[in-house]
């Protein structure tokens, strides 16, 4: 394992918060908590609809609980990473860093975000959704 | 690949006692006044030589955040070493290692896992006596000492015991190399020696 975006969550942890995440379901309420550690198992889960799934989680936890924000952005990003969503996880992170500028473990992040996109070649295709890009696209048209 | 085998470190105590600061401090030297709390868990990775061995630390640097308590736990799971860290300045700090000592005992599975206690923070005014985690430790028959990620004092030797004692611990570690066991195909062997993990390397 190289970096944070190579973890993979146990199935016996993503089994353990799913339980806990549904009974509270079923009595009507969750808690921010166990929404959270559910949405955490699944962001990190080998399987795109999970992770997709956990982003959906984490977007709602975003929108209804401030205190954990920074908690929130951050798994939002390593999701859409690891589901090659690479614009979006970067767009989380400069949300991050605008709050926390010098955050190491963010900045680490945006390293290995960007050394994927690079990987895989999307590095163009990134800068094509920018409004220079579209400029120069509509030129060339 | 060019080392014999990876380590397992978790780092873990309190939240603010300094455990990303030491890792930072031993990965790149480099020192944050004000480093924000760690979010879930981060990871680093350090090539470092021991005994004429090249070994590759895989170190996991868990939130102190009472949030992230039951969170961390399955981070324990297969780890050769771990390092408790407390504050000198803050002797709850010291008090508080208790509970991380139980949940080591708990979630750990490697029964010879190697510990180490930190009192990091020495460049501060000292609250706790260094005799206090010396006893500490030796209650728990874990090693011990003192440092300040700030200084860089007592840093590298605090990884450096720790990576010893795991490498002279028998049937703890295992080689990734030919001579195990454990058959590695030509495509992991591959995906290995790609792997370049934002090394830096340190010699004893």
């Amino acid at each position: 394992m190289d970096d944070v975006l190579d973890e993979v969550v146990s199935s016996e942890d993503l089994q353990k918060f799913e339980k806990v995440f549904h009974e509270q379901l079923h009595q009507g309420k969750v808690t921010h908590k166990a929404q959270f550690e559910y949405a955490w198992c699944l962001v990190r889960s080998k399987y795109p609809t999970d992770i997709r799934k956990g982003i959906l989680l984490l977007k709602e936890l975003f929108n209804s609980h401030p205190e954990g924000k920074r908690d929130y952005l951050f798994y939002l990003a390593i999701g859409n990473a690891r589901i090659k969503e690479y614009n979006k996880a970067s767009h989380y992170v400069k949300s991050f860093l605008e709050i926390e500028p010098a955050n190491q473990q963010v900045l680490a992040l945006e390293r290995q975000i960007n050394k994927r996109m690079e990987k895989e070649g999307l590095l163009e295709i990134a800068f094509c959704s920018s409004d220079e890009c579209r400029c120069r696209r509509s030129s060339l048209l | 690949m060019d080392y014999v085998t990876t380590l397992k470190i978790l780092v873990i105590g309190e939240s603010g006692v300094g455990k990303s600061s030491m890792i930072l401090a031993f990965t790149t030297g480099d020192y944050n006044a004000s480093f924000p709390a760690t979010i879930g868990v981060d990871y680093k990775c350090k090539v470092m030589e021991v005994n004429g061995l090249k070994v590759k630390l895989g170190i996991w640097d868990t939130a102190g955040q009472e949030r992230y308590r039951t969170l961390t736990n399955s981070f324990y799971r297969d780890a050769h070493g771990a390092i408790l860290v407390y504050d000198v300045s803050e002797p709850k700090t010291l008090a508080k290692l208790n509970e991380w000592v139980e949940e080591l005992q708990v979630y750990s599975t490697k029964k010879n896992i190697v510990c180490l206690v930190v009192g990091n923070k020495i460049d501060k005014p000292r609250v706790v006596p260094r005799e206090a985690g010396q006893a500490f430790a030796m209650k728990h028959r874990m090693l011990f000492i003192e440092s300040s990620a700030k200084t860089q004092e007592g840093i590298n030797l605090a990884f450096e015991e720790l990576v010893q004692k795991i490498i002279e611990t028998p049937g703890l570690w295992e080689s990734t190399g030919s001579s195990s066991n454990i058959r590695v195909s030509n495509e992991e062997r591959r995906k290995q020696e790609e792997s370049s993990c934002y090394d830096y390397t340190c010699t004893i």
